[in-house]
């Protein structure tokens, strides 16, 4: 017994031993569909006249990268300062978050990223191009021939504007008063145009001889004179009242100091009306009030009628304009102590043709007004006829902000700003500006023949705006023109969350001087809104597809030189074919749209 | 903007044979990456075993034992042993079983284990049913549901069993439910249990499955999301057996989940309605064991642009 237990033979743990990895398992034929990473377009950008990059402009403000926002706004539009301040923002009512609680404040980030670049003293970035050694004449200063001369040098073209006015700006500088457009705020951007070495010629008077030997010293013409001459109000005694147009440029010249210059003949008036329903009409009353003058707006149809931006109508009324709706001008007359406006009663007449409450006359319902001013605001039109395009010429190319008169007995002319364009806004007469530059630039390389394919490659999805990214060949090009709905997007990943604007004086303290009544954002509280942007179609590296994917089929790399359209981290993600067995998490998780899942044709 | 999650190494091989959007391998990858390399992991008898270890294959990068389908939680009292024998006391043990091998053929050794505070992580990766084997119904399937065994009318009408309960009546240090759907939640709650050595750590984990519950493979944290959205499944933790803390729950009516399965397509309104009262109260019986400040907002956070 002893001896045996002695004689124990050691028995071998047996046990099997995996030692090949599973990645030998191509499970990439699983299935045959396929994941991809594929951008897409915002709404947002498809509503913006200018077409700007809009979720990309956001994700770099959330990453506190405010000097690359900012320079991706003014690769869309040279007037981001502008725009942030008196743009009437489509932007924000195309937002998908506005489905989910409150659209991301668009306007009012880009207003701050004007105000951080100015503070900071950041630099503009300007494209590597080479001189074409082709000269552009441009006929106005207003946002379309300034915007056209900003994308014609960016283009590589050098470019002369001439202006009639003695200072440069068109209807920024003369047209909107400084409590919604400070001076500086435009003329830090016009600085930045000239800066790029475009000459302007300011107290210019073009005419039409100007155009006949232009040939000699340019290639190309751009016409963007806008609505220069106030519409008549054609009744009797329409003498007696101010236009709305000049007591706006003098008010802007003098300030309140020309209280009685500008007001006209009266010395002191207290009591005014306005007439007309537009923006302007809103910017002279309210600069009225800032006068020390009661003003009433008198418009022929009712308020929600008005061609005046919706803001503009609230804020109006927020300070204390009176507004008479319904009420069409029969005839002013003057008395011992001021003028008689006789009004005709209007009644809601059904809807027109085009959608607009018609109104008619109700007849023998008149008023008089007693007033000590009137000033006329109806609207404006072409001051000479050589700045609207021929109406008999024969090649005249139509295009959705300008026209291209493309003659052989003239040079190549362009026509844009409010003058061709059915849309009247700032925003879309920078679009103009920037449709012209496409226009002439495509024209010089190829002819006409090329000018429509150029529009067509540059347009934001569904959209008419125009992408000078998409022009250069940018990596916006890389995406997908499909439009991202509200219902693509994956709201599980989104938190409720307030919309923030700038700070705006109240009523009582804002009609007490000309000073801008809004502040822009602070730094921390633009970078919560810019986190607020869901960037529909727009991959942001959050990782979702990666942290799920049950195949760990998603690869990824940082590679700083591949700029891919994130244009962010500058990470490079892809699916690894040998493996994804095309579940589609991935693209389902994606909170953001910016995946497709790909099934291919059997 | 990469997640801190995923800056370490993968442990998981592509070329694994999970089904396309297998819910328990989105669960072993989010685990494995939360507790790191020094892992060792226990399977028993499961979808797991397969997709882990079929001979000579493996798809972990971490030791795997394979063990029998009773003896998850003493192969892993073993094995803690061993690897303290050998000094390695920083290696973590993690248990890695199914429904059925947790709530039904593994429990008396789970319960023995947590009884006599062993030092290991055990993870029931929950898909409430046998799916390995054809689906066939566990104590973890819910009310409601169809499966081969509980077919057509004779769909299961008993209850999930409550797993999470019974181990904190065990008084271990930490029990906890987890979510795929909820990764930074899962990754937090894994760093917990690994830091605690003073017994076992039992985390219920669920893992939607679209071949056995009846769903797109797509949806599959989509599902794992709503459970939680509609307090089918809320993410709670106890810790030593007493203490509930609340993390996740949501407002969501019960039948947006019921609807996305066709395990449960059958189920008429009124049965829809009962197991909707059954939520609300089992989540009213937990917020009152809750510490009323233990709510987190809990938004994945990977929708926000890094910084």
């Amino acid at each position: 017994m002893r001896e045996a237990a002695k004689r124990i033979i050691p028995v071998p743990l047996l046990m099997s031993n995996a030692f090949a990895p599973t990645t030998s398992n191509k499970t990439g034929h699983w299935s045959p569909s396929q994941p991809r990473y594929q951008n897409k377009t915002a709404p947002c950008s498809v509503h913006c006249p200018c077409g700007q990059d809009i979720p990309r402009v956001e994700l770099l403000a959330a990453r506190r990268r405010f000097r690359d926002a900012w320079r991706l706004l003014l690769s869309e539009n040279p007037f981001p300062g502008v725009c942030g301040r008196v743009c009437f923002h489509p932007c924000e009512r195309g937002c998908n978050r506005g489905l989910f609680d409150a659209p991301v404040s668009i306007h009012a980030l880009e207003r701050f990223l004007d105000d951080e670049a100015w503070n900071n003293g950041y630099e503009m970035e300007t494209p590597a191009v080479s001189s074409s050694g082709k000269r552009i004449a441009v006929i106005g200063s207003g946002p379309a021939g300034l915007a056209a001369a900003y994308f014609f040098s960016r283009l590589g073209h050098a470019c002369d504007v001439f202006e009639v006015e003695s200072h440069a700006g068109g209807l920024l500088r003369y047209g909107i008063p400084s409590y919604r457009l400070p001076l500086l705020a435009l003329e830090r951007e016009i600085k930045r145009i000239e800066s790029l070495g475009v000459r302007i010629f300011c107290s210019y008077r073009v005419d039409a001889d100007f155009l006949s030997q232009a040939r000699q010293s340019y290639d190309a013409l751009f016409i963007g004179c806008g609505n220069g001459r106030s519409k008549r109000l054609g009744i009797p005694g329409e003498e007696l009242a101010v236009d709305g147009l000049c007591f706006l440029k003098q008010s802007m010249q003098n300030g309140s100091k020309s209280l009685e210059k500008a007001a006209g003949p009266l010395a002191s008036p207290s009591t005014a009306a306005v007439i007309g329903g537009g923006n302007s009409a809103m910017d002279v009353a309210r600069s009225l009030l800032r006068l020390g003058i009661s003003p009433l707006i008198v418009y022929r149809r009712r308020a929600e009628d008005m061609p005046a931006f919706s803001d503009e109508i609230r804020r109006a009324s927020a300070e204390g304009v009176q507004f008479i709706e319904l009420s069409a001008p029969l005839s002013i007359t003057a008395g011992q102590s001021g003028l008689t406006l006789r009004i005709q009663r209007m009644r809601t007449d059904g809807l027109g043709p085009d959608g607009r409450m018609r109104v008619a006359p109700i007849p023998g319902d008149t008023d008089l007004l007693q007033i000590d001013q009137i000033y006329a605001a109806i609207g404006a039109d072409a001051a000479e006829p050589w700045m609207m395009p021929p109406p008999t010429a024969d090649r005249l190319l139509l295009y959705h902000s300008v026209s291209l008169l493309n003659s052989e007995k003239t040079l190549p002319t362009v026509y844009g700003g409010d003058l061709v364009n059915a849309e009247e806004s700032v925003a879309d007469a920078i679009a103009s500006g920037k449709e012209a530059a496409i226009v002439l630039d495509a024209y010089f390389k190829g002819g006409s023949a090329c000018v429509a394919p150029a529009v067509e490659r540059c347009r934001i999805g569904s959209g008419q705006g125009l992408s000078m990214e998409l022009y250069m060949h940018g990596p916006r090009g890389q995406r997908s023109g499909r439009v991202v709905e509200f219902a693509d997007l994956n709201a599980a990943y989104f938190d409720h969350s307030q919309a923030g604007r700038g700070e705006v004086i109240p009523p009582a303290l804002s009609i007490g001087s000309f000073a801008e009544i809004e502040k822009t954002l602070d730094r921390e509280e633009a970078v919560r809104q810019a986190e607020r942007c869901f960037q529909c179609g727009l991959c942001n590296d959050c990782d979702n597809c990666r942290t799920f994917c049950p195949e760990v089929a998603v690869l990824i790399k940082a590679d700083k030189g591949l700029q891919p359209d994130s244009a962010a981290a500058g990470w490079q993600r892809w699916i690894d074919a040998d493996f994804c067995k095309g579940c589609g998490i991935c693209v389902t998780e994606c909170p953001r749209c910016a995946m497709v899942l790909e099934e291919p044709p059997i | 903007m990469t997640h801190e999650l995923y800056n370490g190494p993968e442990l998981m091989y592509s070329g694994h044979v999970g089904c396309p959007g297998c819910g328990a391998t989105i669960a072993m990858k989010l685990a494995l990456r939360a507790l790191g390399q020094a892992t060792m992991v226990v399977i028993p008898a499961s979808c797991w075993a397969i997709i882990a270890s079929s001979y000579p294959q493996t798809s972990l990068k971490v030791p795997v034992l394979n063990t029998a389908f009773a003896s998850t939680a003493a192969a892993c009292t073993g094995l803690r042993a061993a690897l303290d024998m050998r000094g390695a006391t920083f290696t973590t043990v993690l248990g890695w079983a199914g429904d059925g091998g947790t709530f039904d053929i593994g429990f008396q050794a789970l319960s023995a284990a947590a009884e006599r505070g062993e030092d290991f992580i055990y993870i029931c990766y929950d898909n409430e049913a046998y799916m390995n084997t054809g689906v066939q119904r566990s104590s973890s399937t819910p009310f409601g549901a169809r499966t081969m065994t509980t077919p057509d009318s004779s769909w299961k009408r008993t209850e999930k069993k409550n797993m999470v309960e019974i181990l904190a009546a065990h008084r271990i240090p930490y029990a906890a439910t987890a979510s795929i759907a909820f990764p930074e939640d899962l990754e937090r709650k894994l760093r917990k249990a690994k830091a605690i050595r003073t017994g076992l750590r039992f985390i219920h984990l669920y893992a939607s499955c679209p071949t056995g519950w009846g769903y797109a493979p797509a949806q599959t944290v989509q599902v794992a999301r709503t459970a939680v959205l509609c307090n089918a499944f809320p993410l709670y933790e106890v810790e030593d057996g007493l203490t509930y803390t609340l993390n996740r729950t949501g407002s969501l009516p019960v039948a947006d989940y019921l609807k996305m399965q066709s395990r449960f397509r059958h189920l008429d309104a009124q049965t829809i309605q009962d197991i909707q009262d059954r939520v609300d109260l089992e989540l009213q019986r937990l917020r009152q064991k809750a510490q009323p400040a233990g709510l987190e907002s809990a938004v994945p956070a990977a929708a926000s642009p890094g910084l």
